[in-house]
């Protein structure tokens, strides 16, 4: 049984977390590999952070199993706790302790002596050990929170929404140090509502909606499968490209109001393909566009709905 | 037990680098201390009595009219305030809003010869004007009368069959401050324990210290003793300030023993866990400001702190016997001041008891996660 659950990262059998008549996360079962970065895709409300937070032994779950690290949630909590790291989402600490004193703090509860000045360097806040946690931006709270993630050296690290409230620059940063932490070896559990996060960072990514899984598989992966055909645009051409297109086997369509052709690309056929028949055939056309499918369109076509992330794209 | 020391030092550190709150520790005690010590020890009770002398020769009291004004400066009860002679007294007393006046008329000491010679009453009468609206007039008008009373006694050649002889039961003089202090020490334990506790846990449940807390190996009941601690720091720090004070201002005389700093640790310990109860059931930090002030507030006013609780009505009082600041104060004033080591060691028990049962169901309700 042991050598059934260690091997991987995570192992999610069934798990459930109901509110009375809410059921927040419904039976969804999964695994997580050691030494990827796995993550859980879906709006505000969707389950991830309850699943998460279960994982991390601060809810318990109504039914259901999950091993951690091989460990049983439901039994070895305390143990789960000293060998993961979390980050929670919006992190809050102390805040008249400095970023130095926070990193020391945390490591006392972890019993360890952490490599201050190290963790310091990776999260790139060396020249800002000594400023006091409630005078940080945004980013760089949240990049402490990483770097106290880390104080007990974990194995696994469990990221909630990590980029969440952040301005794209600082975004970016944190990334990048996500990317770090997966050379040096370390699973990392993500969740988030940015598809392009998931998208750049994640080996394989878990869709869910509503308490439920309802697609996993690395981003590629569920782009080919869920994702719509890559479209090109012909701006300023003439009803005479459309057959001319179809020819070539794709479909194409005309729209009349814009005078605009869209063309439903596919792997056998490429943009050159295109452009050639129509310059060929003399065909006028003016500027380009490519509209490259996305996680997006994948939880589109999923659920019918859209991430609802149009207020902070980047 | 080491992750109680860690965290209470990041809580001594968070205090030290807050200086509204340091301010706040010091100057509440302080400024109450000083301002009720002020008002209540200084002022010995003295009445204001205005008097009115037309019994003048050659712009000079005569004999009779100043006797008496000297026989009631020297009761030492009253702050004589002289008027003109030449003013309409009574106007000026209803314009003035005197509450009162003694006037002695013109001709009071030929008319005071001439009773004494022909053993009558005196025609000239002294008047005493009064706003019986106020209290403190009665008083005034029956302390004069005593007064010329006891003059007449005198003048009459009486002899003082009956007698009263002072008796002072208390072994010390005590003012009023000796009452206040212990019981504001009480009230720094109490306001301490409660507001920190309960803002704390409000902030951190809101801006997600706990969650995070809560990831940690930390456990609960160490992060509740860390706080107890500390909060039990602090009111050692208020308390000191107060001592401090009431030594050097007002030279006060006190004992600070063991019984006196268990007492304060356990009371500490008690508004500690009543906090920690307070604060499960408020959501946010406002409503935990709110909270505190409707528990603290009644009882700093209700359990004896700022006046005996046997000058409050019965039903008071009643209300007081269950209020556990009640028991903290009453200990602390039998320990630092009165030396009555039963009452000390009693009202230390009850507290104690107190403390244990609220820090065990704090502790056992408080939660950083809702499941």
């Amino acid at each position: 049984m042991l050598n059934l659950t260690s091997d991987k990262a995570i192992r999610v059998e069934g798990l459930t977390k109901r509110y009375g008549d809410l059921i927040a996360v419904n039976g969804i079962s999964f695994t997580v590999d050691r030494g990827e970065i796995f993550a859980f895709l879906g709006p505000n409300g969707a389950g991830k952070t309850t699943t998460v937070e279960m994982l991390e032994c601060l809810r318990k779950p109504t039914s259901g199993k999950a091993f951690v690290l091989g460990l049983d949630i439901a039994k070895d909590q305390m143990a789960i706790k000293k060998k993961a790291g979390v980050l929670p989402q919006d992190f809050y600490t102390y805040e008249r302790l400095t970023v130095k004193e926070t990193i020391q703090y945390y490591g006392g509860m972890f019993d360890s002596h952490p490599d201050v000045d190290g963790l310091l360097k990776l999260v790139d806040l060396e020249d800002k050990k000594n400023v006091l946690f409630k005078h940080l931006s945004g980013g760089l709270k949240q990049r402490l929170g990483i770097a106290v993630a880390l104080v007990n050296d974990p194995e696994l690290i469990f990221l909630d929404e990590p980029s969440a409230g952040l301005d794209p620059k600082a975004r970016h940063g944190v990334w990048h140090m996500i990317e770090g932490l997966h050379k040096e070896g370390k699973t990392i559990f993500l969740t988030t509502h940015y598809m392009e996060e998931a998208e750049i960072l994640a080996g394989r990514v878990g869709i869910i909606h509503n308490g439920n899984i309802v697609a996993m598989d690395s981003p590629q992966g569920l782009i080919s499968e869920y994702g719509k055909r890559n479209l090109l645009i012909l701006k300023n051409t003439n009803l005479t490209a459309v057959p001319n297109i179809e020819k070539l086997g794709i479909k194409a369509n005309y729209d009349q109001t814009t005078g605009d052709v869209t063309v439903h690309l596919n792997h056998s056929v490429a943009v050159s393909d295109v452009l050639h028949s129509l310059s060929t055939s003399g065909i006028p056309f003016g500027e380009l566009q490519l509209k490259r499918s996305s996680l997006e369109d994948v939880f589109l076509n999923l659920t019918g709905e859209s991430l609802g992330e149009e207020e902070d794209t980047l | 037990m080491s992750h109680v020391v860690i965290d209470l030092k990041a809580s001594v550190k968070s205090f030290a680098r807050n200086k509204s709150t340091i301010f706040w520790t010091i100057a509440f005690p302080s400024v109450l201390i000083l301002l009720f010590g002020a008002i209540f020890s200084y002022s010995s009770v003295k009445y204001d009595l205005y008097l009115q002398n037309q019994d003048l020769v050659d712009g000079k009291p005569t004999y009779w009219s100043s006797s008496l004004v000297d026989v009631l400066n020297s009761s030492g009860v009253f702050n004589l305030q002289t008027l003109n002679s030449t003013i309409n007294a009574t106007d000026y007393a209803i314009s003035n809003r005197l509450s009162s006046l003694l006037i002695i008329p013109s001709g009071f000491n030929d008319s005071a010869n001439m009773a004494l010679l022909t053993h009558t009453q005196s025609l000239e009468n002294v008047t005493f004007v009064y706003d019986q609206s106020t209290s403190s007039a009665p008083i005034v008008g029956s302390i004069v009368k005593s007064i010329i009373g006891s003059i007449n006694f005198q003048l009459s050649r009486g002899v003082n069959y009956l007698n009263v002889q002072d008796l002072m039961i208390a072994p010390k003089r005590y003012g009023y401050i000796d009452f206040f202090l212990p019981g504001m020490i009480g009230v720094t334990a109490m306001t301490t324990s409660i507001f920190t506790s309960v803002s704390i846990s409000a902030q951190f449940k809101q801006n997600g210290v706990f969650h995070k807390l809560a990831t940690t190996p930390l456990k609960r009941y160490e992060w509740i003793l860390s706080r107890t601690v500390y909060n039990v720091l602090i009111t050692f720090l208020g308390m000191a300030v107060m001592i401090v004070l009431g030594v050097a201002v007002f030279g006060m005389k006190m004992t600070i023993d063991a019984i006196s700093l268990f007492m304060v640790t356990m009371a500490s310990l008690m508004f500690t866990g009543l906090g920690m109860i307070i604060a499960r059931f408020v959501k946010d930090p406002d409503g935990a400001d709110a909270a505190a002030n409707v528990i603290t507030f009644p009882m700093m006013f209700l359990s004896g702190t700022f006046f005996p609780l046997s000058q409050m009505p019965l039903f008071l009082q009643s209300i007081a016997r269950v209020l556990p600041l009640t028991y903290v104060s009453d200990g602390l004033r039998a320990s630092m001041i009165f030396g009555q080591a039963q009452t000390a060691v009693f009202n230390t028990g009850i507290v104690s008891v107190l403390g244990f049962v609220c820090i065990v169901i704090g502790s056992w309700i408080t939660k950083w996660e809702e499941d």
